[in-house]
């Protein structure tokens, strides 16, 4: 365990940037572009992410979960730096949405049942599913990609996230079930739902 | 031989008018989607499996669910991080 007041000689550091998450930083360019969807944006925060990584490296515990705790500095940094600037004024906040989701006028809309069938998104739908995940609000979009592409557990996915475990679940169920609206929209204009 | 057994299976599953749900359809799904990301435990499971043995509706169900985490992961580009920015940051932190 390292001690909190260690302090790390910058070689020490630098050994330890490279030894402990430099193997990461192709999946963490991957997270930032899915989140900005812009590829300058996606370095810009690589980079970003990569100094604060460097800078707080003497509060990383060695051997303990590297790339979730830098997909959590990841995340806050596009929310306190790029999230603010690419808000559009007028844009939804996830916040509202999961409000209305978690009211009684949201739970209702929630039991809606998708009738989508399995053959329709093995056989006919292959880039909806991208801009079907893209077109998620970007909350939505996260835990999806943390999760299924990451494979995160909810636990981690949690401290990534600085949300309580019951959060991720119902956040990542609101997702799926949007992800299957949209993907049995593209299906109906298809002409191959039942 | 497969493809009767499979035949036979789904004709001893319970099939739903369109208009009427399985009244456990909901938490199937929930529970389903638990188990897929292997955060159930084995009484979820157990339930799940059981419950789309018997339900073709929600045995669809679960299938959608399999093939749209299937179709996310095989159409997610795996980018490269661009040479110029790796050169970057392992240049910033040697000389940090």
């Amino acid at each position: 365990m390292t001690d909190e007041n260690e302090i790390i000689p910058d070689e020490a550091k630098t050994e330890k940037f490279e030894a402990e998450f430099m193997p990461h930083l192709e999946a963490l360019y991957n997270f930032a572009y899915k989140l900005t969807q812009n590829e300058d944006d996606a370095k810009d925060l690589l980079q970003d992410t990569s100094m604060k990584a460097y800078r707080f490296i003497d509060s990383f515990e060695k051997g303990t979960n590297a790339k979730a705790w830098l997909f959590r500095i990841l995340k806050n940094s596009f929310i306190n730096d790029y999230r603010k600037k690419s808000k559009a004024p007028g844009m939804v906040d996830y916040q509202d949405v999961e409000s209305y989701y978690n009211s009684d006028k949201g739970d209702s809309s929630v039991e809606i049942t998708v009738d989508l069938r399995a053959e329709t998104v093995r056989d006919k739908l292959g880039d909806e599913i991208t801009i079907a995940l893209n077109s998620l609000d970007v909350d939505f979009r996260t835990v999806i990609i943390l999760c299924d592409l990451e494979g995160f557990k909810y636990d981690e996915m949690a401290k990534i996230l600085d949300i309580p475990i019951g959060t991720v679940r119902s956040r990542l169920h609101r997702a799926r079930n949007m992800l299957k609206e949209k993907l049995a929209a593209y299906a109906a204009e298809m002409g191959y739902n039942r | 031989m497969k493809n009767l057994r499979t035949f036979k299976r789904w004709l001893g599953r319970r099939v739903w008018p369109d208009s009427v749900r399985c009244p456990e359809e909901q938490r199937c799904l929930e529970l389903a989607r638990l188990m897929l990301d292997e955060e159930s435990t084995p009484a979820d499971d157990d339930y799940v499996l059981k419950h789309v043995e018997g339900c073709y509706q929600c045995y669809d169900n679960y299938n959608v669910e399999k093939e749209i985490r299937t179709a996310v992961k095989r159409r997610s580009m795996n980018m490269k991080i661009p040479q110029d920015v790796m050169k970057r940051i392992k240049m910033k932190i040697r000389s940090a």
